[in-house]
């Protein structure tokens, strides 16, 4: 095994690795490009390279820039990721009160960490939760999405009607495109483009950046960003490090949860974010501080988020089964290269998987110099005038909505749901739980339909087997919580809280 | 009572009647009682009920209770909603860098910026984006009128 690892030590790895982090964090931090597509943008580059470098490549870009997503949530309210939704509010509360390279930096060092407990659990126990994931079946995938999409509920910091008629406008945009059960279109008003749905990088865009733009746009200052106070390298760090042994335990916790729930088939990064940040928020002894700026969530989130990313290789590596999309990306790759993912694989082509195990524990390492210096960078960006940023913001994020489709209708969306969640902000709906659910809602309808037609109709098979079993009385138990919460607030309203 | 609220409330219930109406034009398979309309239609009575728990939180609510809003400022959001549009409008025909050049010179005097300031931005910008996403990360942006100078 040694000499694996040592493969991973020669210079031209170290130096993809090191590469790859300082793309990985640029493409992360540029808002709508997200860390699938710069996994896909590497691909014409892999084809040059030897197996083993090229799975390096692969995991130093995603760790990276599932990290850098942090970078422009917390400066711009824009997460670069979705993995970095959860939390936006709170790093983005945190950056404004003039704490930006405080939440980056305590970001980065628990994204590091929690990347590092993700590849020790990859490395020992690889095969068993990849047997555990590995059984389930439409039933359970639908229970585990409507479990992620409560969780999305549970972390709003409105009330419980607002937070689901978000969640349900985000269902509903969902359910635009071809269905999965007779192939009709629905909602495409004969639009070809939008056969295959709402595109998630533009609602995204549309629904973060430019709503927030248009609340931006209400003043007319053009200086009033580069108020933003950044406070010094030094007092920074030392704030960060605080904050990781403060949360040891958070990001120990969140480290292993993120880990088993990216080895989960379709959990990728941003559902393990979600249910962390949720599960922090139920445990913590100030859970009123959350969505307000409260650097807890960010520590659980950011944690959990990278720990999901090495979490998902393991089905992918042992059954050849893509935990998310990147380890989709990368199984075509080692397919290219002539190698088949499997259980066959630990003996036939160990080098590869000590090589991908040593890579992931590098990639984590060295993202914190490469982080280190994104940040930096990327504080700059607040001493920038307002009225440059934010025109360079919107080009951003207009391009970035054109480059996932290369047409226009990327824009219309981006317009679309950018107004839809200007107004939603104005009447105070979050914007997160329609996030998810946009990103959920294809999964759980087509799980959903499937588990139907398999059943009959019936209700029973959603709970036959164990693991569906313990998923649906989780999911349902909270749903009833949710109700009675709801049925609370409708008789005692809460006083509205000022905007921040 | 909060007549906010009520008026979200509202428009939530509007909404989702309207998705639960289109959805039962949706054609079912034979033999199946249920099709492509299902899932829109338990999205959209989800969305109605909220709307009218939005609407009751709003009619038993302290009408003193209400939250100070930044005020609207109707001019600047219709302008920067006509950048976007005509952004998706000119791009295929204008090209990226004159409808980019344009775009961020109208944004730059949106949010205050002055005419030079927002000239020199509408300069730079396109160029910028260019080299990022046309040459570094090989995003086919069209050149629309400029194909014949494409470089």
């Amino acid at each position: 095994m040694l000499e694996h690892f040592a493969a991973v030590l020669a210079p031209t790895n170290l130096l993809v690795i090191l590469v790859c982090t300082f793309y990985g964090a640029f493409v992360g931090a540029m808002p709508g490009l997200t860390a699938t597509m710069a996994v896909a943008l590497l691909v014409p580059f892999t084809y040059f390279m030897d197996p083993l470098a090229a799975v390096s490549a692969i995991v130093a870009t995603t760790t990276t820039a599932i990290f850098a997503g942090d970078i422009s949530g917390a400066l711009l309210k824009i997460p670069g990721t979705p993995a970095s939704a959860a939390y936006v509010e709170d790093s983005y509360a945190i950056a404004r009160a003039g704490k930006p390279r405080t939440v980056l930096f305590t970001a980065l060092l628990t994204a590091s960490l929690g990347g590092i407990i993700g590849v020790a659990i990859l490395t020992a126990a690889a095969p068993q939760l990849a047997r555990f994931a590995v059984r389930f079946s439409s039933y359970e995938a639908f229970w585990l999405a409507s479990l992620g999409l409560t969780c999305a509920v549970f972390v709003g910091t409105s009330s419980v009607a607002r937070n689901f008629a978000s969640l349900f406008i985000g269902l509903i945009i969902a359910s635009v495109g071809i269905d999965v059960v007779v192939g009709h279109p629905r909602f495409t008003f004969g639009s070809v483009e939008l056969l295959n749905g709402i595109s998630f990088i533009p609602a995204m865009i549309g629904m973060f950046a430019l709503s927030e733009l248009l609340r931006n746009a209400q003043s007319r200052d053009p200086g009033r960003l580069a108020t933003m106070v950044v406070e010094p390298v030094g007092e920074a760090l030392r704030a960060a490090f605080g904050h990781v042994r403060r949360y040891k335990l958070n990001v120990g916790r969140s480290g292993v949860l993120g880990t088993l729930i990216g080895a989960l088939p379709g959990a990728g990064a941003d559902i393990a974010a979600w249910i962390a940040y949720a599960l922090s928020r139920r445990l913590s002894r100030s859970p009123e501080k959350y969505g307000r700026g409260h650097i807890e969530g960010v520590v659980d989130g950011g944690s959990a988020n990278n720990a999901a990313v090495a979490g998902a290789w393991t089905p992918a590596i042992v059954f050849g089964i893509p935990g998310d999309s990147v380890t989709a990306i990368a199984i075509g790759v080692l397919l290219m290269k002539g190698l088949t993912p499997g259980p066959q694989i630990f003996t036939t082509d160990a080098a590869l998987v000590y090589t991908l195990f040593g890579s992931f524990f590098l990639a984590n390492v060295l993202m914190l110099f490469s982080g280190f210096l994104a940040i930096l960078a990327a504080t700059r960006l607040l001493r920038a005038p307002r009225a440059v940023l934010m025109p360079m913001v919107l080009a951003l994020s207009l391009v970035g909505g054109y480059a996932i489709t290369a047409s226009t209708t990327a824009i219309w969306i981006i317009l679309a749901l950018g107004a839809l969640g200007f107004f939603m902000e104005r009447a105070r709906i979050p914007i997160a739980p329609a996030i998810l659910g946009i990103v959920l809602g294809r999964i759980l309808e087509d799980n959903f339909m499937v588990s139907m037609l398999k059943a009959r109709g019936q209700i029973a098979p959603f709970f036959a087997r164990d693991e569906s079993l313990v998923l649906g009385v989780l999911t349902l138990a909270l749903w009833a919580f949710l109700l009675l919460r709801a049925g609370r607030e409708i008789l005692r309203p809460r006083p509205l809280q000022r905007k921040t | 009572m909060r007549l906010g609220d009520v008026l979200t409330g509202g428009a939530l219930v509007a909404g989702g009647g309207l998705v639960a109406h289109a959805a039962r034009g949706f054609p079912r398979m034979a033999g199946i009682a249920y099709g492509p309309d299902l899932f829109p239609t338990i999205a959209a009575a989800g969305l109605m009920l909220c709307g009218l728990a939005i609407a009751a939180e709003g009619a038993r609510a302290d009408p003193g209770a209400a939250a100070e809003q930044e005020r609207l400022a109707p001019g600047r959001i219709i302008a920067l909603l006509g950048i976007v549009a005509g952004t998706a409008l000119a791009l295929p025909w204008l090209g990226f860098h004159l409808t980019f050049a344009a775009a961020t010179l109208a944004a730059c005097r949106v949010f205050g910026g002055g005419w030079i300031a927002a000239a020199a931005l509408g300069a730079v910008a396109p160029l910028a984006l260019h080299y990022i996403f046309y040459s570094l990360l090989r995003v086919p942006l069209p050149w629309g009128v400029l194909t014949p100078v494409a470089w």
